[in-house]
């Protein structure tokens, strides 16, 4: 009885009035988010059901899935995905835990330029550092091997980066310094008097360690491994340029060659076949991951004490933990950097010596705009302005609706907006490129750089919206109630309060996705064209015609630029942790 | 026991460095309820962790039943874990994977004082039902209230029967009503124990009820050592005067001895002697020692004035009283029949007043 003259009282309370203005904005919201979010996917799963070419119609079947799952050679893939993505999060954390430590809880020196090399290290393509690692350690060019067969005489390679070890390996140090971030985010939130309280029931720091903060941290240290897991099964850029000419082939390496195989026909049925498992892992992943996050939370109490923990002096300590990070820092940056920058000096990959000294010159950077020309830079920067406006504009909106309106769906809004987070960025790209070949009157973008920035804006709306929750959060909300009392209209009260509350925290994160889409490839490398390259995909393609050179010149000036763009964020803000932190 | 000679702290901070201890000399008997009183930054909290190891003192001496701890001079710093010290902290530090009764269990198992097994639980549960929580043993720390986790915290600190009890405004966290019970307990359970403790607090009332004695800090120095009723009677300077408790303020010039001139006008007062004639002094009254009457009597020093306001709290009323046109608050019982704008007399003892420099 009671719930029903409740019901009634709602309907008749729509009726009477209709929905508000806020349910109408919040559901227009959610279908254009659902729809946007949505389509992808959708596609995936409709390439998977049919065959021949997008757009060419014709009956749904089955016969992608028979084809790929009878095939044993699929089981084998499988099995180098689950391989390769269990030894980069091994990788990973091997450097990351102790990391995490070293900067939160010791007197380790240099912190803040640790903070910095580590952000820049997320900004560094990890293409570029693959292609680094390559020139460095390949069997048969790579300077360590040359170095070897010259002074040890042998005749065969002294390591070798092509198989699966070498991938884990390079892709896992690839992870570091997102995975630190997020690790760290949750280590601050711990209560340093949990350590303190054990030491002072006479519990020693290495059994304090074992039974307090490794136990408390372990929630926040299962959901970086998921996310790091679910990360790596879907990652494209090493088991592309490692994996394919080593023939060790993972999911997304295979995806890409379906839908862009080197010879023959792209073969979208069976892209579909296999992104459908990609996406189930994803989505299985990715609900695990807000499941161990939420269990981690109940964890963490902030105290609103001032004081610092006291740091644990390392003691004689020190020089061996700075020689760790220095080892994994040369790693991420400088090795790399170096290597670029070496090779773009000389005009073929050699070995330091009086001779190759005399014949270094500045020739590979001067001739790059010859084989580029002005498109590729005109359309990077196109995506840097785009991308963080469209990601952020969506962001902002979806927040207000899910942190400040009273609107009942508001959860489902802000799960849409977080499940891009379990789309691998390959996937979105193979169902936005079939959405633009098979229905081309009604999303008349493919080929162009529109449909990157569709692409790149959906990817990266789960980041931005985690971060405008937390913006807006502190924002508190009798703000905008002692608005509305003054009589100010609901959009204005946005407009002229909230927006300008929020700016700061929303232009930072701006930034970090603006480049985040200028170091990005494999999205931009799924939906190119000869209209829409970008830096990043022209970087690709001299590698691919083996022009190692230009590779390393123009490797070395995105590099540059990232470290121009992280300096002036540090003297313009000072706050450039906050910019990479929650990646 | 706790002797602290001469302690000094400093902090490196953003603007240089700050002396957040200036020297502190103190002594805590066997058995005593000792309590640092002090508004936040006075160093109260800084003493207390270093005591108990958590910061690391930068001169001075500190020992715990008459063997020395951290004496930074000789380069000495015995560790946290290897003092016999309990502690309960601001924020409990409760630690949230582990049950009531693996949080109680854990200092038995993993810490300084092991004892075997059988033991254990035992001695487990006499802890736990000290402080009223028998039965909770299986719940999970994440479960229990402010209050709960407070008596947790107070269990797991006394379990391995340390010489010396720390804590750190353990009663902050929790509602008024609360806090007073659990002051209340607080106090049988540390007396039942007999263990010393040192307690830090903001809170003049919680001082004043628990200590057997209070020590006033403020900014890095000791200002007053001694009982409650002591410190509540004779504030030893006009910081002690101010902090501890409600008192009325006047400045006056010393005439003479034992006489004043104020606003107020000639008022006979303990004038201590390093006061000479001609120096400025500042007289103190607290609000419940001065008594209004409706007409003047024989025989007693009394001030005219008038009522301004009155404020009804219940079991008290406090009026404020124009004399002279200057404003003194005056504390009586809830029922005292004054009304605003109405004259009165307002009569002093003499040896209520402090006289400071």
């Amino acid at each position: 009885m009671a719930a029903q003259g409740r019901t009634m009282g709602v309907l008749d309370r729509l009726l009477r009035n209709g929905p508000d203005g806020s349910t109408i904005f919040a559901g227009g919201l959610l279908i254009f988010l659902a729809v946007i979010v949505g389509a992808p996917a959708a596609m995936v799963a409709l390439m998977s059901l049919r065959t021949g070419f997008p757009g060419e119609g014709g009956p749904l079947t089955l016969i992608n899935f028979i084809r790929v799952y009878t095939d044993l050679s699929t089981y084998n893939v499988l099995l180098n995905t689950l391989l390769f993505a269990t030894g980069t999060v091994v990788v990973a954390l091997i450097f990351t835990v102790p990391l995490v430590w070293l900067l939160m809880r010791t007197d380790l020196p240099f912190k803040r330029t640790i903070y910095v090399l580590l952000t820049l290290g997320i900004l560094i393509p990890v293409f570029l550092r693959t292609i680094a690692w390559i020139l460095l350690l390949s069997p048969r060019i790579g300077l360590v091997n040359q170095w070897a067969s010259q002074i040890f005489g042998l005749d065969h390679p002294l390591v070798s980066l092509y198989n699966l070890p070498g991938m884990a390996f390079i892709q896992g140090v690839s992870f570091v310094p997102g995975a630190f971030f997020m690790l760290a985010a949750a280590y601050r939130t711990m209560d340093p008097a949990l350590e303190e309280a054990a030491y002072t029931a006479g519990v020693s720091k290495l059994r304090t360690f074992f039974w307090i903060n490794i136990p408390i941290t372990l929630p926040a240290i299962a959901a970086v491994m998921v996310y790091l897991f679910m990360t790596a099964i879907a990652v494209f850029e090493v088991p592309a340029i490692i994996g394919l000419p080593a023939r060790i082939l993972v999911l997304s390496s295979l995806i890409y060659t379906s839908t862009n195989p080197p010879t023959g026909l792209p073969e979208y049925g069976v892209a579909g076949a296999y992104g459908g498992v990609m996406l189930l892992a994803g989505l299985v992943l990715a609900y695990f991951y807000v499941r161990l996050v939420r269990q981690g939370k109940k964890y963490t109490v902030i105290t609103g004490r001032g004081y610092r923990p006291r740091e644990i002096a390392l003691g004689r300590w020190k020089w061996p933990a700075m020689a760790f990070v220095m080892l994994y820092l040369s790693m991420e940056v400088f090795i790399p950097f170096l290597v670029l920058l070496w090779t773009s000096l000389l005009p073929y990959l050699q070995l330091p010596s009086a001779a190759a000294l005399s014949s270094i010159s500045l020739k590979n950077y001067r001739t790059i705009p010859d084989y580029t020309g002005a498109l590729p830079f005109i359309n990077t920067a196109i995506l840097m302005v785009a991308v963080p406006f469209c990601a952020m504009l969506l962001s902002v909106l979806v927040s207000w609706v899910v942190i400040r309106s009273q609107v009942s769906f508001r959860g489902i809004l802000d799960t849409v907006a977080f499940l891009p987070h379990a789309m691998p960025s390959i996937l979105l790209a193979v169902g936005l490129g079939y959405l633009g070949l098979a229905y081309r009157n009604i999303f008349p973008f493919y080929g162009t750089i529109v449909i990157i920035i569709i692409a790149h804006t959906i990817n990266w709306i789960a980041y931005g919206t985690r971060t405008t929750n937390s913006v807006m959060i502190q924002v508190h909300r009798e703000l905008e109630e002692a608005g509305k009392v003054a009589g100010v209209s609901t959009p204005r009260v946005f407009l002229r309060i909230v927006l300008p509350l929020v700016a700061a925290g929303v232009f930072n994160s701006g930034i970090w996705i603006s480049m985040l889409s200028y170091r990005e490839v494999t999205m931009a490398l799924t939906l190119y064209s000869r209209k829409n390259t970008v830096i990043s995909t022209v970087v690709w393609q001299f590698w691919g015609s083996g022009w190692v050179p230009e590779v390393s010149a123009l490797g070395v000036i995105l590099v540059i630029f990232a470290v121009i763009v992280v300096g002036a964020l540090r003297i313009g803000f000072s706050r450039v942790g906050e910019v990479g932190s929650s990646v | 026991m706790i002797r602290i000679k001469g302690l000094h702290k400093f902090y490196r901070t953003r603007h240089g460095l700050v002396e957040a201890l200036r020297g502190i000399d103190l002594e805590v008997e066997e058995r005593e309820f000792f309590v640092l009183l002090g508004a936040s930054g006075c160093g109260k909290t800084t003493t207390l962790r270093c005591v108990a190891g958590l910061e690391k003192p930068d001169a001075g001496e500190i020992e715990i039943s008459g063997k020395v701890v951290s004496s930074p001079g000789k380069g000495l710093n015995i560790p946290t874990e290897k003092r016999d010290i309990g502690m309960v902290f601001q924020s409990y530090a409760i630690w949230p994977h582990m049950s009531v009764f693996q949080n109680v269990a854990f200092p038995l198992i993993k810490g300084r004082k092991q004892v075997p097994k059988h033991l254990v639980s035992e001695k487990v549960s006499r802890a736990l039902s000290l402080v009223k929580l028998d039965g909770l043993e299986e719940r999970p720390a994440t479960d229990l209230s402010g209050g709960q986790q407070q008596r947790v915290a107070m269990a797991r600190a006394v379990v391995t029967e340390p010489k010396i009890l720390l804590m750190d405004e353990p009663l902050s966290n929790l509602d008024a009503r609360l806090r007073e019970e659990m002051r209340l307990e607080l106090k049988k359970i540390t007396r039942s124990v007999g263990v010393t403790t040192l307690y830090v607090t903001h809170d003049q009332a919680e001082a004043l009820s628990l200590g057997d004695r209070v020590c006033v800090m403020h900014e890095g120095e000791i200002v007053q050592i001694g009982t409650p009723q002591d410190v509540y009677a004779r504030p030893a300077n006009l910081f002690a005067a101010q902090f501890v408790g409600e008192m009325n303020f006047i400045r006056g010039k010393v005439t003479g001895p034992g006489q004043v001139d104020s606003p107020l006008g000639r008022l006979r007062c303990p004038v201590p002697p390093a006061c000479q004639t001609g120096s400025e002094v500042t007289l103190a009254i607290r609000p419940e020692h001065l008594i209004l009457l409706h007409h003047p009597s024989q025989g007693s020093e009394a001030l005219e004035g008038k009522i301004a306001s009155k404020n009804y709290l219940g079991d008290t009323s406090l009026f404020e009283v124009e004399v002279n046109g200057t404003a003194l608050s005056v504390k009586l019982p809830g029922d005292s029949d004054f009304a605003v704008g109405q004259q009165i007399v307002v009569v002093v003892a003499p040896d209520r007043w402090r006289v400071y420099l």
